[in-house]
């Protein structure tokens, strides 16, 4: 049985070759071998969204993926948005400003997911909005704060012309 | 069960082409499975339920992810084409809206970029919503191995709960819509909790072909998912609205057949007299739904 097999990932815009097995998941791989501990380890089944993380821009549970499949993948983690001198993205700030984190378990996932929605479609309606989140689960019912969040990154975002 | 559980071991393998895969599969008959979205083999695997081997990787396959109009009209969807893919394609959701709402209802943004139309038909799950929409449309699935390919209605893919006709060497590799005649409509509505993320309680797919001249139901198909093992055909129910004027008589009349039909079981999730009321309303509501589509699509079909 081959066990070690070599991958080499791209996370938030950095290059990592590793050798891994290929029963690791993403979730995995980006917390214990690169200590990106972003997102979270919860359900392990899909439902809750904190694994979430974006490939090729698009939100995936990473729980749900094989690390070794995410070879050649762009990935973004919470740790690759807004940071170094740009500060915080437009999202994270309406999160804060909102207080749509409260324990903050589900807050990056839900951030991730908000990025890949606002990306597609940058005027969302509320309902586009609840919808979009649906595959997230905040345990501090904090989902009133949250889709107010979400409305208010987007208008931020339009208003700057920054995606 | 623990949450926490890392999954067990397995070799993997990663393919390119369909060809490929078919070879592997031969090769190690009964000790590899198919790894498409992952969104049931990676749970199924985490729980222990499964232990393979080998696990073949399907992602890397570009030749099985696409959404092809054919020359007669029809549609073929490759089997790793994911249901995101289906709920935004727009060929999709202007000639086959009941794919697109099917879609739609399924998981949560996150799960519909993994898991595929192929995964939702092989993993053969009673409670899987697009074997009944599929069903209604008359769609078939190709199937390859290295001896050659084989064609089969979905209608006839499902032969008990996580089983199908597919052999141990073969891939499933595309799914074939016909194309749809005029005045005709589709529909998928499901009963479930949480929107969209958990599993259906019960689903029910119509497809109603419209007679405008004698103004009555030329042709009527209807499935049920989480109704038997399998996704089931009401053909009682079908049979009692060929021919007739539609009205609300009618649907009560085919609703309770389809109850009749069905054999829903008791779960956790819901008691079989439960699912049974449940089919009935969404007996009646998937066929207004999908008749009220027919009569307002005059050039073609519209599902």
């Amino acid at each position: 049985m081959k066990d070690l097999l070599p991958l080499s990932l791209r996370v938030n815009g950095e290059r990592h070759d590793l050798l891994i097995r290929p029963w690791r998941t993403l979730l995995e791989v980006l917390r214990e071998n690169l200590g990106l501990t972003g997102a979270k380890r919860s359900c392990q089944e899909g439902q809750c969204g904190a694994c979430t993380v974006l490939i090729d821009g698009k939100p995936v549970n990473s729980c749900l993926y094989l690390a070794i499949e995410a070879q050649d993948k762009e990935i973004l983690t919470i740790e690759g948005l807004g940071r170094g001198d740009a500060g915080l993205h437009p999202i994270q700030k309406s999160f804060a400003e909102k207080g749509a984190v409260q324990c903050g378990f589900c807050t990056a996932g839900l951030i991730l997911t908000t990025k890949a929605l606002l990306d597609e479609n940058p005027n969302p309606s509320e309902d586009e909005v609840r919808n979009g989140i649906v595959g997230h689960l905040c345990r501090c019912t904090g989902y009133f704060q949250i889709v107010e969040a979400v409305l208010d990154a987007a208008r931020e975002m339009r208003s700057e012309g920054r995606r | 069960m623990s949450y926490n559980l890392r999954l067990p071991r397995f070799e993997y393998l990663a393919p390119s082409t369909a060809a490929e895969v078919c070879s592997l599969l031969a090769e190690n008959t009964g000790e590899a499975r198919l790894l498409a979205g992952g969104t049931d083999l990676i749970l199924q695997m985490r729980r222990r339920e499964i232990k393979p081997r080998f696990v073949i990787g399907l992602k890397g396959i570009r030749e099985l992810a696409f959404i092809r109009e054919q020359a007669d009209g029809g549609l073929a969807i490759g089997g790793m084409t994911t249901i995101q893919d289906l709920l935004t394609s727009p060929v999709i959701v202007e000639k086959y809206s009941v794919l697109s709402q099917t879609a739609a209802g399924m998981g949560s943004r996150e799960i519909r970029q993994l898991a595929t139309l192929g995964g939702n038909l092989a993993g053969a799950l009673p409670c899987a919503d697009f074997p009944p929409a599929l069903i209604t449309l008359g769609a078939k699935v190709k199937l390859q191995s290295r001896q050659g390919e084989r064609l089969f209605p979905v209608e006839d893919f499902f032969t008990g709960c996580g089983q199908t006709i597919a052999g141990p060497a073969e891939l499933l590799t595309e799914i074939q819509i016909p194309s749809l005649p005029s005045r005709s409509g589709g529909a998928y509505l499901k009963f479930h909790d949480r929107h969209s993320m958990d599993m259906t309680t019960t689903g029910v797919s119509a497809f109603v072909i419209w007679d405008e001249t004698n103004r009555v139901l030329l042709d009527v198909r209807i499935a049920l998912a989480s109704s038997a093992p399998v996704p089931l055909r009401a053909r009682k129910a079908e049979a009692s609205l060929r021919g007739r004027a539609f009205s609300g008589e009618a649907l009560e009349e085919a609703a309770l057949l389809a109850c009749e039909e069905a054999d829903p079981r008791t779960s956790w999730r819901a008691t079989r007299d439960f699912r049974r009321e449940l089919l009935k309303t969404l007996t009646k509501r998937s066929l207004q739904a999908a008749w009220e589509k027919a009569v307002s699509s005059p050039n073609g079909g519209k599902s």
